[in-house]
């Protein structure tokens, strides 16, 4: 009889914690979830400043089986295309790491943001610290190193990429998903240019997204922002 | 992230006490003896094995899709705990040696950092099932080897000259300190 | 109210709970890479001390002995996710940063220790003074850790830029080895001023003595 007492006595309390914790939980639901929405937003916001809407876009997957595209977002400012943003998640050294990827229309990275990154405090996660230079003089964070650069370029650290100091697995890992990502965004790109110079050439062609090609580049500069054709040197404080 | 790689890295290059604090508690109180320091560590790789099996099921097939992932905490620490009673239970009915050597630290492990920080961690780090496994092998063998090489430091110490402002507890932490300076070197390991 | 302070008091030097009694180490160094983590963490910790003390000193009578452990545990548990979830919603950088550190406040021995040892025993008021007491004594060692360690091992003091900018941080500080190197420093001056605050004590008392003769 005592032990069943005892028995009901732990429900009780476990009961009220649980109850307890459900009202919590009700209350912060929805600040959490809004977290990652709000965090999305500022990153892509923080990377195409002059963009005005970001649309999904359907069926766009990795070709490496590692690294997964978790959204797509076509970027434009109006109606005039910005670029890709991507948000991918790959094999990185605490587990996976989730970061949010923007390619302009010059084939270059237009930036990068962590959006998820489970690494060693002072080793790895200062992937994320935007007090911690990759080179101090310049003040360029390691994200920020990958801001301009032409995703033609290697991505190999120790050549064009800056290592974290102690933590090359994950520079190496996060170098890796940021040109997957943007590998992929430009064959993307130069396809819908394909599929749209071929529709305008159609009696009835709907109005195509982006402008004809040009000669040159092969793909439109529709970007308002006018940057040169020079590599850009990566902006002081960028994160 | 294949299996090979996440026993190293678990085990050695972040090796969970002398790369990560955790578990420190155990690993300054049972390091005085060497014997102690093993039982320690074969008692946690069990209970760690053990508490995987038992919350990665319950949180993936019933907290998750109950959207009850809010009660992680409290359900993983109460299922730790109570597996660490049956298993006392079960040991001291069916095999009293066992117990009668491994329990004094059976209790002790309910509030030990490194079997919880590995149930959590299995569901951040979204391992599968073998992963999540192969990483509480992994884990646990780091915290033995964490608390074997302590206990034979702190055996050499007995007999050397320590500085008065470091006697006692400092000069554990220094000598973790230089542990974990070599173990740092293990990172060559994965390429 | 003298009795409140000294209660008080012996959390802080005395008995520090991570620098004497040796407890509640496992979150604690690791978190201070830098002060705003020290300050979170120590102040999260202390919330869930405060308040599982005052619950179960308030409920120690109908706790019964036997199954007072997972009772325990389960207040404990409710008021580590409470933290973890308003974390999350409200302070979500934080909250990342420290990442397995708030759910392992759970096992953290400090709170499992005083609520063993005093909560279930003793008055609300004298909980509420012990676990202030605790957890400021828990916080100033994680924040004065925390600030060594970025100091000198990054140059800033919760992120802002403090040592002139000719500085090469030290990386050692930040790395896992030089937090057990300051953390020794730590408990070896924290033992230095105990001695001292005891031979003065001493005094005081051998003083009094001869007084009262």
């Amino acid at each position: 009889m005592k032990k069943t007492k005892l028995g009901v006595i732990l429900m009780l309390y476990a009961s009220i914690a649980c109850a307890s914790l459900a009202i919590v939980y009700a209350f912060t639901k929805d600040s959490i979830e809004r977290q990652s929405e709000i965090q999305l937003q500022t990153s892509l916001k923080e990377i195409f400043p002059q963009a005005s809407t970001f649309e999904l876009v359907e069926d766009l997957t990795s070709p490496e089986p590692n690294i997964k595209f978790e959204a797509v977002y076509e970027v434009k400012s109006d109606a005039v295309p910005l670029g890709l943003a991507i948000k991918a998640s790959g094999p990185s050294y605490g587990g996976n790491a989730t970061l949010l990827v923007g390619i302009d229309l010059h084939r270059s990275i237009a930036g990068v943001r962590i959006v998820a990154l489970n690494d060693t405090p002072g080793l790895g996660m200062n992937a994320s610290n935007p007090t911690y230079y990759v080179d101090k003089v310049k003040k360029v964070t390691f994200l920020g190193q990958f801001e301009g650069k032409y995703i033609a370029d290697p991505f190999e650290v120790k050549k064009d990429v800056e290592a974290i100091t102690a933590a090359t697995i994950t520079s190496k890992s996060l170098a890796k998903i940021i040109k997957t990502a943007g590998e992929t965004a430009i064959a993307y790109m130069d396809q819908k240019v394909m599929m749209a110079s071929m529709e305008a050439e159609k009696p009835n062609g709907e109005t195509s997204i982006v402008a004809p090609p040009t000669a040159s580049t092969g793909f439109p500069i529709g970007s308002s922002e006018g940057k040169s054709k020079e590599k850009i040197p990566p902006q002081a404080g960028g994160k | 992230m294949d299996l090979g790689k996440i026993l190293l890295l678990s085990m050695l290059v972040n090796n969970i006490v002398v790369m990560r604090f955790i578990a420190l508690c155990s690993y300054i109180g049972m390091t005085s003896d060497l014997g102690q320091s093993m039982g320690m560590g074969y008692a946690v790789t069990f209970v760690t094995v053990l508490a995987t099996a038992a919350t990665w099921p319950i949180y993936h097939y019933i907290l998750l899709p109950l959207d009850l992932a809010f009660l992680q905490i409290l359900v993983f620490i109460l299922v730790i705990a109570s597996l660490v009673q049956l298993v006392e239970f079960y040991l001291k009915k069916n095999i009293p040696g066992l117990y009668a050597a491994m329990g004094i630290y059976l209790p002790l492990i309910t509030t030990n950092c490194a079997i919880c920080a590995v149930t959590f961690e299995n569901i951040t780090n979204n391992y599968n099932f073998i992963q999540s496994i192969v990483y509480a092998i992994g884990v646990s063998l780091g915290y033995l080897l964490a608390m074997i090489l302590l206990a034979g430091i702190r055996d050499r110490m007995k007999t050397s000259p320590v500085p008065k402002f470091l006697q006692g507890t400092p000069i554990l932490f220094m000598a973790t300190s230089l542990i974990g300076i070599a173990f740092m070197g293990f990172a060559g390991l994965i390429k | 109210m003298k009795k409140l302070y000294s209660i008080f008091k012996q959390g802080i030097i005395f008995d520090n709970p991570l620098l004497m009694l040796m407890i509640g180490l496992c979150s604690a160094i690791a978190v201070t890479t830098n002060v705003s983590n020290g300050i979170g963490m120590g102040l999260a910790m202390t919330f869930v001390l405060l308040f599982s003390e005052i619950i179960i000193s308030l409920f120690r009578k109908l706790i019964p002995s036997m199954i007072r452990i997972p009772i325990f545990i389960i207040v404990i548990a409710a008021f580590t996710t409470i933290v973890d979830l308003v974390m999350k919603a409200y302070f979500p950088d934080l909250s990342k940063s420290m990442g397995v550190f708030i759910p392992l406040i759970v096992v953290n021995c400090i709170i499992m220790g005083r609520v063993e040892a005093f909560a279930s025993k003793q008055d609300l008021l004298s909980v509420i003074a012990d676990a202030l007491g605790m957890g400021l004594g828990y916080t100033w060692v994680l924040v004065g850790l925390a600030a060594i360690r970025e100091l000198l091992g990054n140059g800033t003091f919760a992120g802002i830029q403090v040592m002139p900018a000719s500085y090469e941080p030290i990386l050692f500080f930040i790395l896992p080895p030089g937090g057990f190197f300051v953390f020794s420093l730590f408990i070896s001056l924290n033992i230095w001023l105990k001695k001292k605050m005891e031979a003065a004590a001493r005094r005081k008392e051998l003083v009094s003595k001869k007084e009262a003769a």
